[in-house]
């Protein structure tokens, strides 16, 4: 058996794998057009200070992202150094112990805004990341159908919204009879608990009190997700697959064809619409959610923040990098070329994006507010989710959905609360 | 017959020999069978979320699966998932089993066609079944509408009874194609001097059908019923793909139900739910195997 010393290199090269060089990862999702920007920004920085980064291309979904990232740092791996995170993943990376704190490392936090890093990216007083780009609730509206109609003005409350749409939805369906009032994201998933949040918060409602403790199934919640039902099961101004199909895609078809007076979507949505050959380039408005009589408009924050992992082995070059890929050029860069929201404040404010779209978001973004920040968010989304969605589909009443999902997410915080 | 006996017919080099060749096998089954299942089933003692200290908590994970009302709402549909499509399949594999077993013109052709649906993996047919059911784009709401067999467009993943069926569809016409594959196996093997004397004595279609297909076919028939059901057990694709479980839950099987523990890192409850899964596949297939006699029929 001559060949035994070469069965045993096979062996080692197939289990062991051919060693990765030790540079900085940074784990980021997206497009292809993301990806090159990124390419691109890591050369630039590679030129600036002469650190090697190798960007780790992460997957499109986003609970995929998410288990790509846990379980390396369930593994205690040294790779990914620097990650881009979802924000409603932060309470749980930072309860657990694997966000480097950020405060050793002489990064300069007051361009950003305030309200989203105090929320958001501070735990134990410690700051453990920083919003690379952000996102939240926007209204849309089509402003040619609003003045044919003899609206001067978006709808300020919802019930002033579901007037609007179901008269205009009335009128345009003699045309078109794939019309609808108003689309937003009801399927079940993370999302519906973010549009889910925007009616409760604009009702006075919302999941938790200031001091975190679950007010799921207040009369304002209730109120508020009696109206979301409605728009399905009674007025009819958004579509019956609504709690089944709809999520920012399918909502965002359906207004881009033309096919929709208002729709609630991210600002990402504008941006498509704005693109060249769209059906409703420069017909549609954006401006912030409604609110019912007694509350105020709320939009959700969503976004994806930049941290370090507590695992990495290369802390200084990563935050060296943090700190780059967060200065005022870069994100300006990501702004006009990506379309992505920065989470600096002082970008807002240059000559670039002063005017139009960036200049209308700024305002909706200091008034923005997280999900939850609890560690155990993701359990009390799937029980919101799972009833939220049986709500809208008429299942049960909204008094009742809410009512168990309370008692669920009381039972899932006694189990977790130390 | 007991091993025992199997192994006194062969002198110990060649009993030594046959371990030999069963080694590499018996790896791959340990490795990747045996360990991961062990694994999962000490996971499951376990409160195992990242942000407590790992802790043994015994059977808890599964008091907690056991007492949750979503357990029992995942078993049922999925148990009721299985026996209809299971149903539907065999049916509609016999027929065509027997109809493709008949000498006709394009025989050939039809045999290729009909595996398609089984050739397509099933997130991409699941992928064209969900434009098919789709509200507004969907194929079948345009022929619904476009037809006047109902006044407006049809919700078809909308209640939990449309969706039970809309998935039932979707997983029979993937699936038929399998059990026809081996119930014409079974169906080839049968000599025809049988039916020819059957119909000399004097027997009717119906009777020759009864008394000779159906007894000469049960051992395929069995496996295939075996294959059918434990993969039905396992549903996943289909539903992510189509249902995403919804709506309100009420199409969610075992495995959506693990899966999103696991995704949301509740490894140790997760792991309770995939053992549950196990054992229930298990003691059905102990049934089936029972059932079938297996070790008279093949030894």
């Amino acid at each position: 058996m001559k060949n035994i010393p070469l069965l045993i290199i096979i062996y080692l090269l197939i289990f062991t794998g051919c060693g990765q060089k030790n540079n900085l990862s940074f784990i980021v999702g997206g497009t292809a057009k993301t990806f090159a920007f990124w390419e691109k920004t890591i050369k630039d920085f590679k030129e600036e200070t002469g650190i090697d980064v190798r960007m780790i291309r992460s997957a499109t979904q986003t609970e995929m992202r998410k288990q790509q990232i846990f379980i390396a740092l369930r593994g205690r791996k040294a790779d990914p150094d620097v990650m881009v995170m979802d924000i409603a993943w932060i309470g749980q990376l930072s309860a657990s112990g694997w966000l480097e704190s950020l405060n050793n490392y002489d990064i300069d936090t007051s361009a950003f805004f305030s309200n989203i890093v105090n929320l958001a990216d501070t735990y134990n007083n410690q700051i453990i990341g920083l919003p690379l780009f952000i996102d939240a609730g926007l209204l849309y509206y089509r402003k040619d159908l609003l003045e044919k109609y003899g609206y001067p003005d978006p709808p300020k409350t919802w019930g002033r919204l579901s007037e609007m749409a179901l008269h205009i939805q009335k009128e345009e369906r003699r045309n078109n009879p794939d019309f609808w009032g108003f689309v937003w994201q009801g399927a079940q998933y993370e999302g519906l608990v973010c549009n889910a949040l925007e009616f409760f918060g604009s009702a006075g409602g919302g999941f938790f009190s200031n001091d975190n403790i679950p007010i799921v199934d207040s009369d304002e919640n209730i109120q508020a997700l009696q109206f979301m039902a409605n728009c399905i099961n009674k007025e009819k101004i958004s579509p019956p697959n609504t709690y089944t199909d709809m999520k920012e895609e399918e909502a965002r078809f359906i207004f881009h064809n033309g096919n929709a007076l208002f729709q609630r979507n991210w600002p990402y949505a504008g941006n498509r619409h704005n693109e060249e050959g769209s059906p409703v380039k420069g017909l549609f408005g954006i401006t912030v959610l409604p609110h019912f009589p007694e509350g105020k408009s709320v939009s959700t924050l969503g976004g994806w923040h930049v941290g370090i992992s507590r695992h990495s082995d290369r802390k200084k070059d990563a935050a060296a990098f943090v700190k780059y890929i967060t200065s005022h050029e870069v994100q300006k860069d990501m702004a006009v070329e990506l379309g992505l929201n920065p989470g600096r404040v002082d970008v807002y404010e240059s000559e670039e994006l002063k005017s139009g779209f960036f200049g209308a978001l700024k305002e909706v973004f200091l008034a923005a507010v997280p999900r939850p920040t609890v560690p155990y968010y993701a359990q009390i989304s799937l029980v919101l989710q799972k009833y939220l969605n049986d709500a809208i589909a008429g299942n049960q009443s909204p008094g009742k959905a809410l009512k168990k999902a309370q008692g669920e997410i009381k039972e899932i915080i006694k189990t977790y609360e130390k | 017959m007991k091993s025992k006996q199997i192994f006194q017919q062969y002198e110990s080099r060649e009993v030594l020999t046959a371990y030999l060749f069963l080694i590499p096998a018996l790896f791959v089954i340990i490795a990747f069978v045996l360990i991961p299942v062990l694994g999962t089933f000490w996971g499951s003692l376990f409160r195992d979320v990242t942000y407590l200290p790992r802790k043994f908590i015994g059977i808890q994970n599964f008091l907690y699966v056991v007492g949750n009302a979503d357990f029992w709402r995942a078993l049922r549909f999925t148990l009721l998932f299985t026996v209809t499509a299971v149903i539907l399949e065999t049916f509609f594999g016999m027929l065509f089993a027997l109809l493709l077993n008949e000498t006709f013109k394009g025989r050939g052709f039809l045999r290729t066609i009909i595996l398609i649906p089984w050739a397509i993996p099933t997130i991409v047919s699941a992928k064209v079944w969900k434009l098919i059911f789709d509200y507004t784009y969907g194929m079948l709401n345009f022929f619904v509408v476009n037809l006047g067999f109902s006044g407006g467009k049809i919700n078809w993943l909308g209640s939990s009874f449309a969706a039970f069926w809309s998935l039932i569809t979707a997983e029979v016409w993937k699936t038929t194609p399998f059990v026809v594959i081996i119930l014409l196996a079974g169906l080839q093997a049968i000599p025809q001097d049988l039916y020819q004397q059957a119909k000399v004595d004097g027997a009717g279609l119906f009777k020759r059908f009864r008394t000779i297909t159906i007894k000469l076919i049960q051992p395929v028939l069995i496996i295939a019923l075996i294959f059918r059901t434990i993969d039905s057990l396992r549903i996943f694709d289909l539903v992510y793909v189509l249902t995403g479980g919804g709506p309100g839950g009420s199409t969610k099987p075992l495995s959506m139900l693990g899966f999103e523990m696991y995704t949301n890192d509740l490894f140790g409850k997760g792991s309770a739910v995939s053992i549950i899964t196990f054992c229930i596949v298990f003691l059905i297939t102990i049934v089936y195997l029972k059932t079938g006699k297996f070790r008279e029929r093949f030894s």
